[in-house]
């Protein structure tokens, strides 16, 4: 009775199909019923076992798509697990969707109503708690405005003042601590802590290590749905931290990338050069990379970072047409991975396919990769005409047979000018490394891969 | 594992009285959507059953006569029995893509979205009978004692229509056409439901495959009680209430088994 949570051996499977897998009766119709099985079945979460005792405060961390989120929800009962058994002792309160119930065409006070029932409290219990609710989100003054007319931060800000009047056992944290301005945010911190004096349990995602490591008690790390380690918040933490800065390859060590040999402009510059760039290498921003919606693939070989640079090496807010781009593609692979194929695929807004371009036939195809690394690409004249473009990124098994990690619909691309419609056979070359070993002995000498940093 | 049992083990038993204050919050919900977006509220849901009686009386009583004796309280009684079921399933389809944050929220018997759409639709049913009952006195019918039974045939109809609403919003989950495919079949159950003509007008050869349809005693049996002041044909609405059963069942374990993988395909 002591343990708040006790997860066994816990594995979840999710299955991969087709990319053109009917979604409609009618496709599948025509497609003969094919298609309509999974390609293949990849492991999200993979015996992972875990306690969570009575009263303590647990974070999880891990890169984008190491099987937090998933994680959280199994332990909450959503979602059944392939392999192994989560057993909760007591009343759970939820942080994962914040205002689930909500509808923009109700008042703040019907939706408070519903929320609150759904969030676990009864009709009578959502009545008398109602005021606090109204009180904690500041709100009072709109609580009889149709939701639609709030800002999301506001709406955020009720969701999460339902789901912290629900007096849970066990609470289930998942990224909202990022919840409006600053004040409200240590508003929701302190009512954390509050939990955690009353002796609630808590597990915790979160990408942001120092709020783990200052929150929790323990931490747990994640790592393509495996549990790396385990133990003590603060050693959990600084392992991890150092892991993923000495590969370079997440938030934190993003600095890190554009001060190497090539870049000139400071982090501080391109985000503030370029916003929209900013979050899409960041995770957590604007643009979330979330699996099966914008992501896709067995996550085998992730793609950590993507930027855009100029001629000059510099992040841009807009692009003019006939200039140099530069798209670099970083990448991380626990496992030795052989002969990957990386895409990059320029599409207009409209859907035109503008150029689809790959590392078929470059020295790609003789390397192997393991370990954190980079792939660029350059278009010494990207002649496309002015407008909004998206980049997409992928990475793919030999042969084309199965996507490692595909990100969709992430990457905007702003360009000005002049220019073509399509540019299929823009001039380009593919630059492969730092990080790429070209471990086939024979053709090492003829290939000549960049050795690493 | 059999769906029944993953359906069990799949999330804490939830307690009743909170899936009693989950129905109600949600389907106040519902009515409230329903009867904000158009300025004539309640009147607005009666427009639709009251312009199709318009259209079919004049139709079936002027066009083409049938003879039917109370023809409009017969027609009425038809188009809002039918209306309820169709409606159910129509909405039904939504009942789990519109509600994804619903079912991934840890807690949430996911089960009830189906009823919360059934009842939705019951409770326009009931709104619309004080109209029903205005015609049938218009139509100088006298009420009897049978009319008691009314309850039941609801019972009866929301217990198929349920069973049907599961199997129809897990198929939509998977094929996102369903809707579309839906209309398409109950625009020709229409047809093949006494909604606007008299059962009894089938040919005897094809009145067995003709009463495959459970509508054809529900509607007849709504009929008995209000306007012929009897009670309903026991034996083929016993039928009825066995093959509900057995389609509740399935429906539910086909709904069960297949919500584990609601969250992976939402």
């Amino acid at each position: 009775m002591n343990d708040a949570v006790v997860v066994k051996n816990l594995s979840k499977q999710f299955r991969r199909y087709h990319p053109d897998r009917p979604w409609t009766v009618q496709e599948a119709v025509l497609a003969g019923l094919r298609r309509l099985r999974p390609v293949e079945h990849f492991w999200g979460l993979r015996d992972v076992s875990f306690t969570v005792a009575a009263g303590r405060v647990v974070g999880v961390i891990g890169a984008n798509g190491s099987g937090k989120s998933t994680l959280l929800r199994l332990v909450g009962g959503v979602g059944r697990p392939d392999q192994g058994s989560v057993k909760v002792n007591g009343k759970i309160g939820a942080l994962l969707e914040l205002g689930a119930g909500f509808h923009g065409d109700l008042t703040g006070r019907e939706n408070v109503l519903v929320a609150g029932v759904v969030a676990g409290l009864s009709g009578r219990e959502v009545a008398a708690r109602f005021d606090a609710i109204v009180a904690f989100a500041e709100l009072e003054k709109f609580i009889d405005h149709p939701l639609r007319t709030y800002s999301t931060g506001m709406q955020m800000r009720l969701g999460f003042a339902v789901a912290v009047h629900v007096d849970p056992e066990i609470l289930l944290i998942d990224e909202v601590l990022s919840v409006g301005d600053l004040a409200f945010q240590r508003k929701c911190l302190d009512r954390i802590a509050q939990f955690k004096a009353q002796g609630c349990s808590i597990l915790l995602v979160s990408h942001e290590a120092s709020l783990v490591r200052d929150l929790c008690d323990e931490a747990l790390w994640l790592s393509a749905g495996r549990l790396m380690l385990q133990g003590p918040a603060g050693s959990v933490v600084d392992k991890y931290v150092a892991q993923v800065e000495g590969d370079g390859q997440t938030e934190e060590s993003k600095g890190q990338h554009l001060t190497g040999p090539h870049a000139v402009s400071s982090p501080a510059d391109e985000s503030r050069v370029h916003p929209a760039l900013e979050t899409t290498s960041k995770p957590g921003g604007k643009t979330e990379l979330v699996l099966n919606e914008n992501r896709f693939g067995s996550l085998e070989l992730e793609i950590t970072a993507v930027r855009f640079l100029d001629s000059r090496r510099r992040a841009f807010a807009f692009l003019h047409s006939g200039s140099t781009l530069r798209v670099e593609i970083d990448f991380l692979a626990p496992q030795r991975i052989l002969a990957p194929i990386f895409q990059v695929h320029i599409w207009r807004e409209d859907g035109l396919v503008c150029c689809d371009l790959n590392t078929e036939g470059t020295e790609l195809k003789a390397t192997a990769v393991q370990g954190a690394g980079r792939v660029a690409l350059r278009f010494e004249h990207l002649d496309l005409k002015g407008g909004h473009y998206y980049v997409d990124v992928g990475c793919y098994a030999r042969g084309w047979a199965y996507a490692y990690d595909y990100h969709s619909s992430v990457y905007p691309l702003l360009i000005h000018g002049e220019g073509a419609e399509t540019h299929r056979h823009a001039p380009h070359s593919w630059e492969i490394g730092p990080g790429v070993r070209s471990i086939v002995p024979e053709l090492q000498t003829t290939l000549g891969a960049p050795s690493d940093e | 594992m059999t769906g029944l049992d993953a359906a069990l083990l799949r999330r804490r038993p939830a307690n009743p009285a909170h899936v009693w204050d989950l129905l109600r919050a949600l389907i106040a919900r519902d009515m409230k959507l329903r009867y904000k977006r158009s300025v004539m509220g309640v009147a607005w849901t009666l427009l639709n059953p009251l312009a199709e009686l318009l259209i079919l009386f004049f139709i079936f009583s002027l066009v083409l006569p049938l003879n039917i004796p109370d023809y409009p309280a017969f027609l009425f009684t038809g188009i809002l029995v039918y209306g309820w079921f169709q409606t159910s399933l129509f909405f039904a389809t939504g009942a789990i893509v519109l509600n994804r944050e619903l079912v991934r929220q840890p807690g949430f018997p996911v089960p009830i979205l189906p009823v919360v759409t059934v009842s939705t639709n019951l409770i326009h049913f009931l709104l619309a009978l004080p109209v029903l009952f205005l015609l049938l006195i218009y139509s100088g019918v006298t009420l009897t004692w049978a009319v008691l039974a009314l309850p039941v045939l609801i019972a009866l109809q929301f217990t198929l229509t349920l069973s049907l609403a599961y199997l129809v919003a897990t198929f939509h989950v998977r094929f996102r056409d369903t809707q579309y495919l839906l209309r398409v079949l109950l625009q020709l159950l229409f047809y093949l439901t006494p909604v606007f003509y008299d059962g009894s007008a089938i040919p005897a050869r094809y009145q067995s495959l003709y009463n495959l349809n459970p509508m054809v005693f529900l509607v007849d049996g709504y009929r008995a009680v209000l306007i012929r002041g009897e009670l309903p044909n026991a034996g083929p609405l016993a039928a009825v209430s066995v093959a509900a059963a057995v389609l509740l069942y399935v429906g539910v374990g086909v709904f069960s088994r297949a919500s584990a993988r609601f969250v992976d395909e939402l």
